[in-house]
């Protein structure tokens, strides 16, 4: 029902833009001058018909169920019934006019259910009714109202510009929403565990809250050492760490090989297969990571008489980087040739040869580029989730051995989030303050990689 | 500057050809350059003064497809033979451009950038005394001496053009190319600039590519006039000024084209 009605809306739409366009050629062939493009009294129309058509629809979305509810309930009203039971007995009709109810069935609910019912259909068909008369009788409005001198162009324009900026809203609301679901989650958490124990404890232990039985009081004492974070922060930065060994040499040396060296040629095939890299899945480095690159380490160091994990922060933080490679090639690249020739020239000139130009002039000047490149490739491998997953192990080991075995906070909140969880327990909300914290760290490197890059950018416009 | 009475010849091209891919920009330039002299190139916009001028460091070497052929002569020396090191080459002929390019670090590294590079000083003391000098020697040693450990990037227009020029001469180059020194600068800097070059021919050899055929007539001795890839006409500034040969060079002079 509402699927027609809408496409019926839109042809509506497009109707009115063909009568809009059609009256202003009428105007034209009257040797009239316009004020704007016949296409303007059109699109002009056309908006004519969709804004109304929008505000009832959203009024329709806010107010038909808590109506219709207020109409089923008023035949329990005066009959002593607690809201919550209310409420049970509005979703038990809903279920039964579905045809979904499975409990028994009783002659007062069966009624509200027809009752749902018809008031639903008159619901929908009185909508239908109102928005097509709505929208007829503004489209026909606007359509009287067009004349040679009427604007058009300004009316159009201010609604493009309008509904850009509901689009960037929807976006940031979006961002400010998430943020504020783990702001609370997160507050919960450190009511019950103390921010004290969860900076600066050692022991991740998350399966230890599980142990409790629901039905016992919450008793805070028995998650001291079970929420502290040092150890998973630690293998966060150690596997960040270790990406970033395999990223940074790497991904400069081929930006820089691409920007200076590379011939046209070779630059227009290597450029796009490096980026391939950036397009492989995640987890498909994280099976790279887990079956291939894990048992192949472990094997080298069985050989060499070491005790390696088949699952090591090396193997994780290795394959990260090899991921992450694209990113700072690319971007430094990017950053390297955006350095102006007349520098090069300069260098050129006094006798520089590319080697030291390169080293003198071209990276100092893109250095700070490069810095943001390199934070963004960081904040990335912080966030990184799947790799470390599949390939370093879900145990949180306070260690520095690139052989062992250990976990980031990101592995952690899978973990966590996986099967069974309860809303309010610790252990759930555990997750929340890992997420919130994550947030925070990747947000202040994005920040000052983004700040870098700016103060970089105004340098040589 | 006559020895004996006889001109000395710095650089002698000949039969100087490039090309730009399939284009071809130069054609059979011959052109002597006397020593310690002020030799100006004119002419109209892509006529192949500037291809010229980067002929004679192979700057033209930095782009892909530009070839060229011929030979150019420096101290009994074909600079475009193979066995030429190009590092040496442009130790002995710096390079002024049109736009000021300062490197992005602080005023004294631009200044002993080349001197390290070709490895002229032994000490810490030895470097202060180039940077003093080749700053002096550009006329920009009283305005900055104060702050020579800030970015020559802070500095105005005609102050870093005058930076590159300290720049240029800090590895005592035996020849200076200008490639339109002062488009980028206001009329009082042009003055300083002018100035500067004036002194300058006395250490060194000056070849300035410019639009101003005022700027010509000021700073130059001997003057060449390119069109359309041609060398048309070259002499004393003087008699090209006054007396030129061909038709071109005349309208080109007094403006009728260009």
């Amino acid at each position: 029902m509402n699927l027609i009605l809408f496409t019926f809306i839109v042809l509506l739409g497009f109707t009115s833009y063909y009568f809009g366009r059609r009256k202003a050629y009428t105007i034209q062939s009257t040797n009239k001058r316009l004020t704007a493009l016949p296409q303007f009294y059109g699109y002009y129309l056309a908006i004519w018909c969709a804004i109304p058509a929008f505000i009832i629809f959203s009024l329709w979305a806010i107010f038909e169920p808590t109506i219709v509810k207020l109409l089923i309930l008023s035949d329990y009203s005066n009959q002593g019934y607690l809201d919550d039971e209310l409420n049970l007995i509005y979703e038990k009709t809903k279920a039964l006019s579905r045809g979904q109810f499975t409990g028994e069935i009783t002659p007062f609910i069966e009624a509200s259910a027809e009752k749902y019912l018809s008031l639903r259909s008159i619901a929908q068909s009185s909508k239908a009714v109102i928005v097509l008369s709505i929208i007829i009788a503004s489209v026909a409005y606007a359509y009287k109202k067009i004349s040679s001198n009427s604007r058009t162009r300004e009316p159009v324009e201010k609604f493009l510009k309008a509904v850009l900026f509901t689009a960037s809203l929807a976006a940031i609301l979006t961002t400010v929403g998430i943020v504020f679901s783990l702001i609370f989650q997160t507050i919960d958490f450190f009511k019950v565990i103390p921010l004290f124990d969860f900076v600066f404890g050692t022991h991740w232990y998350p399966a230890k809250a599980f142990v409790r039985d629901s039905s016992e009081a919450l008793d805070p004492t028995m998650y001291s050492d079970t929420f502290g974070a040092v150890p998973i922060f630690a293998g966060t930065f150690f596997i960040a760490f270790i990406a970033m060994c395999v990223a940074i040499p790497i991904g400069l040396m081929s930006g820089i090989y691409l920007a200076e060296y590379a011939s046209v040629k070779v630059r227009q095939y290597a450029k796009p297969l490096i980026e391939i890299l950036a397009g492989i899945p995640t987890v498909v480095y994280g099976f790279f990571a887990a079956l291939t690159v894990g048992p192949f380490l472990k094997e080298i160091g069985n050989s060499m008489g070491l005790d390696v994990s088949a699952e090591s922060a090396l193997a994780a933080g290795g394959v990260m980087g090899i991921m992450i490679i694209p990113f700072i090639s690319s971007l430094s690249d990017d950053v390297i040739t955006s350095v102006p020739q007349s520098l090069r020239d300069g260098s050129y000139a006094m006798g520089a040869t590319k080697s030291e130009t390169i080293k003198k002039v071209i990276f100092p000047a893109a250095l700070p580029g490069i810095v943001g490149s390199i934070l963004l490739g960081v904040s990335r491998a912080i966030g990184e989730t799947m790799i470390v997953v599949m390939a370093s192990g879900l145990a949180a080991n306070l260690t520095l051995n690139p052989l062992e075995s250990t976990s980031t906070i990101t592995a952690q909140i899978v973990v966590i989030l996986i099967g069974d969880q309860a809303f309010g327990d610790p252990k759930t909300q555990a997750a929340f303050a890992l997420g919130m914290s994550l947030f925070l760290v990747t947000l202040c490197l994005n920040i000052v990689a983004l700040r870098v890059v700016k103060k970089y950018r105004e340098k040589y416009e | 500057m006559k020895k004996n009475g006889v001109k000395m010849i710095k650089i002698n091209s000949k039969n100087v050809d490039v090309f730009y891919g399939k284009k071809q920009a130069l054609f059979n330039i011959n052109l002597d350059i006397e020593e310690n002299q002020v030799t100006a190139l004119i002419g109209p916009s892509g006529c192949g003064k500037s291809t010229f001028l980067r002929c004679l460091n192979r700057m033209n070497d930095v782009i892909d497809i530009c070839r060229v052929k011929g030979q150019i002569i420096i101290n009994d020396f074909d600079i475009n033979d193979k066995s030429c090191d190009v590092v040496r080459l442009r130790e002995k002929i710096g390079m002024v451009f049109q736009k000021p390019n300062p490197f992005p670090k602080t005023i004294y590294e631009n200044i002993s950038y080349g001197p390290t590079i070709h490895g002229m000083a032994q000490s810490k003391n030895e470097m202060d005394e180039i940077v003093e000098t080749s700053l002096k020697k550009a006329a920009l040693w009283e305005e900055v001496k104060d702050r020579l450990h800030e970015p020559g990037t802070g500095l105005s227009g005609g102050q870093q053009q005058r930076l590159c020029i300290a720049r240029a001469i800090s590895v005592k180059p035996e020849v200076i190319l200008m490639d339109e020194p002062c488009s980028a600068l206001d009329p009082i800097a042009t003055a300083q600039i002018e100035e500067l070059i004036d002194e300058l021919k006395k250490d060194h050899t000056i070849i300035i590519v410019t639009h101003s055929m005022a700027q010509a007539a000021r700073v130059s001795q001997n003057t060449g006039f390119f069109h359309l890839g041609e060398l048309i006409e070259h002499g004393s500034t003087d008699k090209i000024f006054k007396n030129p040969e061909n038709k071109k060079t005349q309208d080109y002079i007094t403006g009728r084209f260009g």
